[in-house]
């Protein structure tokens, strides 16, 4: 089958100004490929469906396992690591774009700062650098939390669930959905929450928990199965006992 | 997200969690209560209009001691006019995403916003038609006369062709929001945490909402379809109506 081919179809971007426009590739086919390496193929052969020359076209990549979260991208309009969508099991032609949630560097490099910002924000981590006693043992968590922080603790900042979530956008407030995985995540730690009533302010107002709209999208499109929206749930209640302590000890 | 304090103690973020927790609570406490209250007392119209006439009798008797406007204004207008002008500014916050990812809670979400539109200006119309907002606007409003209840609700109704089928969409409307805002409900309150409650209490508000529906339109198959001369009550039920709701053998 040696005419068999890979066609492509990829949004692509100059620039963080320019504007947006739709190029064609086609490559040989070979079987096993997944996007990242068809992508590499088409950087040494930078060449579009027409024939001419043209810039390669520009991602990010990283572990080529998932587990790193540098290569999200709408495949096919599904936002998902690029590493682990397998050639063989897309429907052809393969239409790429950046993901659209997200500042575009260029083609299909985005900047997810913001997702970063927003771990900043809640404190994600463990304080153990301060005046208090951090224990002079680890402390101690039952198997049964470790095995649920366990499932938290696998996020890659990839930012799939912020693209399919209808509350984030790049002009809103809300910081969608992972970092509240990373605060229930840190919360649960015996050290971490020491920083808890902070991690929850940090989430009341105006862009935090409350301005979820339980479309679960984001758990439906994680590619590492995060739990988020028994995250958002159990968050739910962890605000709500904390503003009623708040009413009393403030 | 704002700049507000994310610290042990919090800051003005409190406030805007509190809002949005009243809108969600004023969804189910009071005008949820209200609506099954509403619709169960219309339905006892199925029993014979004596049942019905003898339900308004007992709410209107409010009247006579002059608290009935009191009541309805701090009970059911303010807290719709709250959760509705809440409601609609948290529809702005977000952007419906339905075609992309066709996920059941997601078709859930984008419902709530369009049957919370479609309960709004049923809401409008219905109590222009039965109530107050008859006294202001065009002719053919404030049918309803509480001491001829069944006949002058089944007159109102009948009154044009195109009543019966606003009031079965302007039901369904609004008993889908409010099944399922309960389920919303309760996860935004930390109520049910993880994606296995809530599949199971998904189905309890799906067969709250059933029920309802069967209620709300049972009473509309008897008030569209019965010759409003035959839903007379004798008149002398309504003028007494305090000293029917007083005496202890009721
Ligand atoms: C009159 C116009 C109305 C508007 C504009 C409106 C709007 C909304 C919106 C946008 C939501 C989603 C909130 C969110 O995702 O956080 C919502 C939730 C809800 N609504 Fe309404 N609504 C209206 C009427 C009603 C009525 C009549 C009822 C009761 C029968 C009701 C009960 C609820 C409940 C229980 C929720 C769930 C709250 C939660 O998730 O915490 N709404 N409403
Ligand atoms: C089965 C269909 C319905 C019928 C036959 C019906 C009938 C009536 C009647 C006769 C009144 C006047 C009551 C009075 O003045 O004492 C009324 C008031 C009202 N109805 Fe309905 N209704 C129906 C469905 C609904 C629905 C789905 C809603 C939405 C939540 C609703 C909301 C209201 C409100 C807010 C008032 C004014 C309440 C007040 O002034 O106390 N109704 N309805
Ligand atoms: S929660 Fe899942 S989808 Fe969201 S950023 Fe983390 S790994 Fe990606």
């Amino acid at each position: 089958m040696a005419d068999r081919e890979i066609q492509f179809n990829v949004k692509r971007q100059d620039g963080p100004e320019a504007a947006p426009y739709w190029e064609e590739f086609t490559m040989p086919y070979s079987s096993g490929h997944n996007v990242v390496s068809a992508l590499m193929y088409l950087r040494e052969h930078p060449c579009n469906a027409n024939g001419e020359t043209v810039n390669p076209v520009v991602w990010d990549c990283n572990c080529m396992e998932e587990v790193c979260g540098a290569c999200a991208m709408l495949i096919n309009g599904v936002p998902r690591q690029a590493c682990a969508a397998l050639v063989d099991d897309l429907e052809q032609p393969i239409v790429l774009e950046p993901l659209s949630k997200f500042p575009v560097v260029r083609d299909l490099v985005v900047d997810r700062q913001r997702m970063f910002d927003a771990l900043l924000k809640i404190k994600a981590w463990v304080p153990v650098d301060g005046s208090w006693d951090i224990h002079r043992h680890a402390p101690l968590i039952s198997p049964n939390e470790q095995s649920i922080r366990y499932l938290f603790s696998r996020c890659m900042t990839c930012g799939c669930c912020m693209e399919a979530c209808p509350q984030f956008q790049q002009d809103s407030k809300f910081i969608g959905p992972a970092p509240f995985a990373q605060v229930r995540l840190h919360n649960s730690h015996p050290t971490g929450s020491f920083f808890n009533p902070d991690r929850l302010h940090a989430i009341m107002g105006e862009g935090g928990i409350t301005d979820c709209g339980n479309a679960q999208n984001c758990v439906e499109v994680c590619p590492k199965d995060i739990p988020l929206t028994d995250a958002i749930a159990e968050l739910g209640r962890q605000t709500t006992i904390q503003w009623i302590r708040d009413l009393f000890v403030r | 997200m704002t700049e507000a304090s994310n610290g042990p103690r919090g800051g003005s973020e409190v406030g805007y969690f509190l809002i949005r927790r009243l809108h969600s609570l004023t969804g189910i406490i009071p005008i949820g209560v209200f609506l099954c209250f509403h619709l169960t007392i219309n339905a006892t119209v199925v029993l014979g209009p004596d049942k019905f006439q003898a339900g308004v009798d007992r709410i209107h008797a409010m009247d006579e001691l002059g608290v009935l406007k009191i009541v309805e204004v701090v009970g059911i207008f303010i807290p719709l006019a709250i959760h509705a002008v809440l409601g609609l500014q948290i529809w702005l916050t977000g952007r419906q995403n339905v075609l992309a990812y066709r996920y059941g809670a997601n078709i859930r979400y984008t419902l709530q916003r369009w049957t919370a539109l479609i309960t709004l200006a049923f809401i409008l119309f219905h109590v222009w038609q039965m109530h107050w907002l008859g006294g202001w606007f065009p002719p053919g409003g404030e049918q309803f006369v509480p001491g001829q209840a069944p006949k002058s609700a089944a007159e109102a109704i009948q009154a044009s062709t195109w009543y019966a089928p606003i009031y079965v969409i302007g039901v369904l409307a609004a008993v889908f929001h409010f099944a399922n805002g309960i389920w919303t409900f309760l996860i935004s309150w930390g109520v049910t945490i993880t994606r296995r409650t809530q599949g199971r209490v998904g189905y309890v508000c799906a067969a709250v909402g059933i029920v309802f529906a069967a209620v709300g339109l049972s009473s509309l198959v008897v008030l569209k379809t019965t010759d409003p001369a035959t839903l007379h009550v004798e008149p002398h039920e309504a003028s007494h109506a305090v000293a029917v709701n007083l005496d202890p053998a009721d």
